[in-house]
């Protein structure tokens, strides 16, 4: 059900760049602004997450509903977090 | 694409299943229904026991229960509960109560039974998961039954497992007793995500044609609701309760302040599923009662989008309420206001859905069989706990009311008119469905009312003992001066409830009598209009001779010009009226 | 399409709300119930971590090149287990079958790989009982590990099947098992920077 247009090609390349990218997450160690390192490793993450998504998931081919089971419980956790922010983390 | 009336069956029935692949090990949805409400029947048994021996304990301290002088010792003393014994049955008693009883009863007896039926569809998408779930909370069941029997006892530090009380065997002095309450749960969990991708998959993709979401009976939508409810929520417990269990076993720190753990930890990850679970218990009962009452009302429910859009505002305002089970906790006190504020709201959406009830009711040519008693019986008492739930939604007024009986009362008030009276009503409703008999008329009466009668005065006492200060979780309340005076009250509750287990007799005997020797029922025999009616009772192995296909709305019943005063789902239109 | 699916799913075809098959709705589902589990615990970690201000002397003792090893072995079987995916929708068995084993044998090297790396961890005197970092690095890693064996299983048992009868569902089976292999991966791109890097 999941129609890929050029499966083979499309694959390689998408696992080259989860490698590179996680170089640079690496690489980002070295950046010396904790606070900087930590948001642009996070960001270098959510980048290879997202491209397993699109490109090995097909998450594009697949009916709108997986979009919100994918972002309700992702934003959810997240709200989870944040609001125990005072109560844990900044007791 | 092939025409819509084709027959079901893609296997082969040449093979005669064994009588345990039949009846045992059954994937036939149906089956599981039944066998998930035969295991709730059982497991509450277990709990009603234990909620015997606590009012008995509270109405007279220290004195032996009639009847358990064999009891051993430690557990019981020459028929006197002990401290630790009575810590033990209050944690059993909501634990069972909760996740053995409401949920089996509710979700995987009735979901798993109409869900299929309702959408037209001749079992669940996964048959094979959905007997895997049955033994998962089989097994589960049998864990925490065998619990009691550990050196140490049963899990003793409430059913909502406070750290670090739950966190350090030393405290509570049980040590595989708890330990393996967190199995017993982990496993609970892990068989209703089973059960809520089921259902979740045949009511989205296995409806019949013409079954669009806004013509399905709104049990399905309750269930479905539940489902998500459940499977969104739980995720963070099941986390937090391998964290106990380590904690427990390994030695590691999550809930241990002096090693930098935090307590409060466990008590957020549980009630972000706490509160949205018992909205999952609550909903299915709710199901019942949205189906019983057109039927006997002979009218359409009033309001059946507003009740849609309310369930699905409800489920998401649980969510962000959870809190207000924690305001005493030592939380920021600057969290206290916006969950006063959530939980004030989510009464709105569940206003909504009982006033839409009643209203249900106007201009309807009105008949009280059981289920319908037990159904209106519900919807009034539930009317009393959804109202004392607002006060102690006020954080300023829970800081009093916190911790007692208020509590106790306000949350059996919304909990046993949903489970057990919609439980019951369902039951009463759908028993010619599931059997293929009818129940006895007259016993389902007295069942009724000694059930409401009995309900009524364990519960209201409760609510004056709380606002009087009467703590709860506390083995002997009379060894306090101040709270000496409601002794009488305690003990008008234990015989109510002794009154109570008693009227439950006649449902006993009225379930097993039909079994075998009630009235053969009819396809039909409440003129109703889903589409579970529209087979035989009970329904054969793939429900539907075909496919049906869905005309209408469920609830056409009293329409205008028509012979009879309902039009089933799966009937097309007679010649009058062009749908 | 259709016309396969009736075959397989007889009762399914023109009902299909989503257009999709059972089995994927059902997975697809089941993530999201799995995103709460592991979104919870590392949840907790995160505000545990803040309030304890950062754990970074505990975190010195973490293995970090292990772990990046570990990753290049993890994403290298999304790739293949993807491969096998398409091989399976082209219907070559033969290909879906050694790309199936590929992914089996890259989700078992990453377990050995982590047993090591706990071996080596528990010698120096991390347990997960040493402190609370640990009690989370353990917990949070062997939770994953726990899916990675799960895959496992489930992967062997299909590279199994991908021989016989049946073979219409068991390439839809494929499709599903990568679903949740590819969700074990993703879990890991988040925990590798969370407990190794950042």
């Amino acid at each position: 059900m999941s129609s890929v247009a050029k499966p083979s090609v499309g694959y390689l390349t998408i696992w080259v760049w989860l490698l590179v990218l996680l170089a640079a997450g690496v690489a980002l160690l070295a950046v010396p602004s904790k606070t900087l390192a930590v948001v642009l490793i996070f960001t270098v993450a959510s980048v290879k997450a997202f491209l397993v998504l699109r490109h090995y998931m097909h998450v594009r081919h697949q009916p709108l509903m997986v979009y919100a089971l994918l972002a309700v419980p992702l934003l959810l956790a997240i709200a989870l977090t944040i609001v125990l922010l005072p109560d844990i983390a900044f007791r | 694409m092939q025409a819509v009336a084709e027959p079901l069956h893609g296997h082969a029935h040449g093979e005669e299943l064994s009588f345990w692949r039949k009846y045992v090990f059954s994937v036939d949805h149906k089956v599981i229904g039944r066998q998930y409400m035969s295991l709730a029947l059982f497991m509450m048994l277990i709990g009603a026991l234990t909620a015997l021996l606590i009012r008995w304990q509270l109405a007279w301290p220290e004195t032996p229960v009639p009847g358990f002088a064999w009891v051993p010792e430690p557990t019981m003393f020459a028929g006197v509960v002990p401290p630790e014994f009575y810590n033990a049955l209050i944690t059993m008693h909501g634990t069972i109560m909760v996740f053995f009883v409401a949920m089996p009863f509710l979700l995987g007896g009735f979901g798993n039974f109409l869900i299929p039926l309702m959408v037209g569809a001749e079992d669940m998408a996964f048959p094979r998961l959905n007997m895997m779930s049955f033994w998962t909370i089989f097994t589960a069941s049998m864990i925490l039954v065998a619990s009691f029997f550990v050196p140490g006892g049963a899990a003793a530090a409430g059913w909502t497992g406070y750290a670090p009380l739950s966190a350090d065997p030393q405290f509570t002095g049980v040590n595989w007793g708890i330990n393996l309450w967190l199995i017993a749960l982990a496993l609970e969990f892990a068989s209703f995500l089973m059960g809520g991708v089921n259902f979740l998959t045949t009511a989205i993709n296995m409806r019949a044609p013409g079954l669009s979401l806004m013509r399905l009976p709104l049990m399905v939508w309750m269930q479905l609701t539940a489902a998500v409810l459940f499977m969104l929520s739980v995720g963070p417990l099941v986390g937090g309760a391998v964290m106990l269990l380590f904690d427990r076993t390994i030695g590691t720190a999550f809930f241990q302040p002096a090693r930098g753990g935090d307590a409060l930890l466990w008590q957020h990850l549980f009630w972000f599923f706490g509160h949205p679970e018992v909205y999952v218990v609550m909903l299915p009962g709710f199901g019942v009662l949205l189906e019983v009452f057109p039927v006997f009302t002979r009218r359409p429910i009033f309001g059946y989008k507003a009740i849609i859009y309310s369930t699905i505002g409800a489920g998401v305002l649980s969510f962000v309420v959870w809190a207000h089970h924690m305001f005493v906790s030592g939380i920021d006190p600057r969290l206290a206001t916006p969950f006063s504020v959530t939980t004030i709201l989510i009464s709105v959406p569940f206003a909504i859905m009982v006033f839409s009830m009643v209203a249900s009711f106007r201009g309807g040519s009105i008949s009280y069989p059981a289920p319908m008693l037990f159904a209106v019986g519900a919807l009034a008492t539930f009317l009393i706990g959804g109202v004392t739930g607002i006060f102690l939604g006020s954080a300023a007024v829970d800081i009093y009311l916190h911790g007692t009986y208020f509590v106790v009362a306000h949350f059996h008030y919304t909990l046993f008119p949903a489970v057990l009276f919609g439980g019951f009503a369902g039951i009463y409703f759908w028993f010619p469905k599931m059997f293929g008999r009818m129940m006895n008329e007259t016993l389902g009466k007295i069942h009724f009312w000694i059930t409401v009668v009995g309900f009524n005065c364990v519960f209201i006492p409760l609510f004056l003992a709380g606002a009087a200060g009467n703590v709860r979780r506390v083995y002997n309340p009379m060894q306090y001066d101040f709270l000496k005076h409601l002794a009488p009250i305690h003990q008008f509750a234990t015989i109510a409830t002794v009154v109570l287990l008693i009227g439950q007799i006649p449902f006993v005997i009225n379930f097993f009598w039909s079994l075998f020797a009630g009235q053969p029922a009819t396809d039909n025999p409440w003129k109703a209009n889903t589409l579970e009616w529209a087979t035989a009772s009970p329904p054969p192995h793939g429900n539907f001779e075909k496919v049906p296909t869905v005309y209408r709305d469920p609830y056409e019943y009293s329409l205008p010009g028509l012979a009879e005063d309902y039009l089933p789902q799966g009937v097309p239109a007679p010649a009058p009226r062009g749908v | 399409m259709s016309s396969v699916a009736i075959a397989e799913h007889p009762h399914a075809d023109s009902r299909e709300f989503t257009a999709q098959p059972l089995g994927k709705v059902g997975v697809w589902w089941f993530l999201a119930s799995e995103i709460m589990v592991f979104g919870g615990l590392i949840g907790s970690y995160i505000l545990s971590r803040i309030a304890a201000g950062g754990w970074v002397a505990e975190r010195a003792h973490v293995n970090t090149r292990i772990a990046i090893i570990n990753t290049i072995v993890l994403v290298t079987s999304s790739f293949t287990v993807v491969k096998a995916h398409a091989a399976a929708e082209a219907d070559d068995r033969e290909r879906t079958r050694w790309f199936m084993l590929a992914t089996v044998l890259l989700g078992c090297t990453f377990l050995c790989i982590k047993g090591f790396e706990y071996s080596r961890e528990i010698e120096h005197g991390f347990t997960p009982a040493t402190s609370l970092f640990w009690s989370f690095y353990y917990t949070m890693t062997g939770l994953h590990g726990l899916h990675v064996l799960v895959g496992i299983i489930i992967n062997f048992a299909l590279f199994l099947a991908v021989g016989g009868g049946g073979w219409p569902r068991i390439k839809h089976r494929i499709e599903y098992a990568g679903l949740y292999w590819h969700f074990v991966d993703v879990v890991w791109i988040f925990l590798f920077p969370l407990l190794y890097l950042a």
